[in-house]
């Protein structure tokens, strides 16, 4: 468990060129995949080393940070 | 209802586990080759060069069906465009070349033709084969068989096995259900993009840009793709830049010594993967489950390429397994691993010394000093006096 903000992934479908870098790069050590073989987007990232970010060939996905009021359902989330 | 009972499950075909489908049901053991998308091969992920030996050596037939180009050779350049030609038409001129009695070095295959031809090999020779199926997941029974959960488009299922291969590649989920340590280090994955190009001419060669300043940590690519066409692509290592592989596949094509040889380039494709540079899993086992292919690392640290590496541990694995099952020795971790025992000798030996060379290379902090280093490593490797010419 990383000390950093939990972060949710939020990716620009059409930019995705689904090359997996992202899902082969996560540190997750339980499946943290989405039905379209990018990394999950559907609930926050705890670790949130930005790995995924990192490797991107096409910079296309950006996150959130999810505090601590709130979870990976809900808004608001601040940059 | 009882579970359908299959010897092998093997999720994920691509060439390896199609490959390890393809010769356990040969050998007349029953076999299940699942894979989750609807088109083999896509999207592409994988520039498609292959050495014609590494198709020969696991008997598949080369066919028009998924070869887009022959391919005589080498053009490997430093930063500066300054090339060293390793063309086998000259080289050894009487063995390959394109007329009757010779033979191509290697060949540019379409991947989704390529992945499709060997699923129908697997499935000719008797594997039951199915797409749209997804692996969930699998436990050990007490009988000594697993249970393998599928879901077939939206149906969920299971079956039964004595051992699950995991072929289901970079993005390996399979190793992961079984707790190996898979997460790969961001500077060991190169994060690639290439271009399928119109107006590029090629000349039935791998051509293979090195330098830091056209792709840092990684090289950049021109081979040819048949029909005229080209691609044009390049891997980077995130820990060696701050920019994006698009930022630099479109540098190199404007800024390097190329830029006339792009400038009518025209792009009909975009394609894009991460490719281990990194040494193959310390541990590709685990009860009743057995790893190959880029799902085990198996590919190639120096090249990247993973083709021949993917075939071959896929012959490997299926010869393993249908000496084991045809004992009545339990599939426990402890007998799986004399699979990796067979691979390490054919395979895995070599595969780490070039891992360890790579490291060397990119362990240079001095830029000058690590782009010679890798411009002269890969002008070695793909000669015809190298060691690692059969991997």
């Amino acid at each position: 468990m990383s000390d950093r903000t939990p972060v949710l992934f939020d990716i620009g479908w059409n930019a995705c060129i689904n090359c997996g870098a992202c899902v082969a790069i996560c540190p997750q050590p339980e499946p943290f995949i989405s039905p379209f073989d990018t990394i999950a987007v559907d609930r926050p990232c705890d670790i949130a080393c930005m790995l995924c970010e990192d490797i991107c060939p096409v910079s296309t996905i950006e996150h959130t940070e999810v505090t601590s009021a709130t979870n990976g359902n809900q808004s608001p989330y601040h940059r | 209802m009882h579970d359908t009972f299959y010897d092998v499950v093997v999720i994920g075909s691509g060439p390896a586990g199609a490959t390890t489908a393809r010769y356990l049901a040969e050998r007349h053991l029953s076999v299940l080759l699942i894979d989750k998308r609807q088109e083999l091969g896509a999207p592409v992920q994988c520039s498609g060069a292959v050495s014609r030996h590494a198709l020969e050596e696991v008997d598949i037939p080369i066919t028009d069906e998924f070869i887009q180009e022959p391919i005589y050779g080498f053009g490997i350049y430093d930063q500066a465009g300054d090339m060293t030609r390793i063309d086998y038409r000259m080289l050894k001129g009487d063995e390959y070349g394109p007329g009757n009695g010779k033979k191509p070095l290697g060949y540019v295959v379409d991947r989704r033709r390529f992945d499709r031809y060997l699923m129908t090999l697997a499935e000719r020779a008797g594997a039951t084969v199915q797409l749209k199926t997804e692996g969930l997941g699998y436990e050990s029974l007490d009988d000594g068989q697993c249970r393998v959960r599928l879901r077939h488009f939206r149906q969920e299922t299971s079956v039964r096995c004595r051992v699950v291969v995991g072929a289901d590649g970079l993005m390996s989920q399979v190793g992961k259900w079984a707790g190996l340590r898979t997460h790969i280090r961001i500077n060991e994955l190169a994060s690639c993009l290439q271009y399928v190009v119109d107006q590029v001419e090629t000349e039935g060669l791998l051509e293979i840009i090195t330098g830091h300043e056209w792709a840092p940590g990684g090289y950049a690519w021109v081979f040819p793709k048949g029909h005229g066409y080209a691609e044009i692509g390049l891997g980077v290592i995130p820990t060696f830049t701050d920019r994006d592989a698009q930022w630099h596949l479109r540098h190199f094509m404007e800024q390097s010594f190329f830029k006339d040889r792009f400038r009518d380039s025209r792009i009909l494709e975009i394609q894009g993967g991460g490719v281990p540079l990194a040494a193959p899993l310390r541990v590709q086992y685990a009860d009743h489950m057995i790893l190959v292919g880029d799902a085990a690392r198996h590919v190639n640290p120096i090249t990247g390429g993973g083709i021949h590496t993917a075939l071959s541990g896929g012959a490997i694995a299926a010869q393993f397994l249908t000496e084991h099952l045809s004992t009545d020795q339990p599939t426990r971790a402890d007998q799986l691993a004399a699979c990796q025992d067979a691979w390490y000798e054919e395979l895995g030996r070599k595969m780490w010394k070039l891992y360890d060379v790579k490291t060397d290379i990119f362990r240079e902090k001095d830029v000058p000093k690590r782009d010679l280093a890798l411009f002269e490593t890969m002008s070695s490797y793909f000669s015809p006096e190298s060691e690692y010419k059969k991997i």
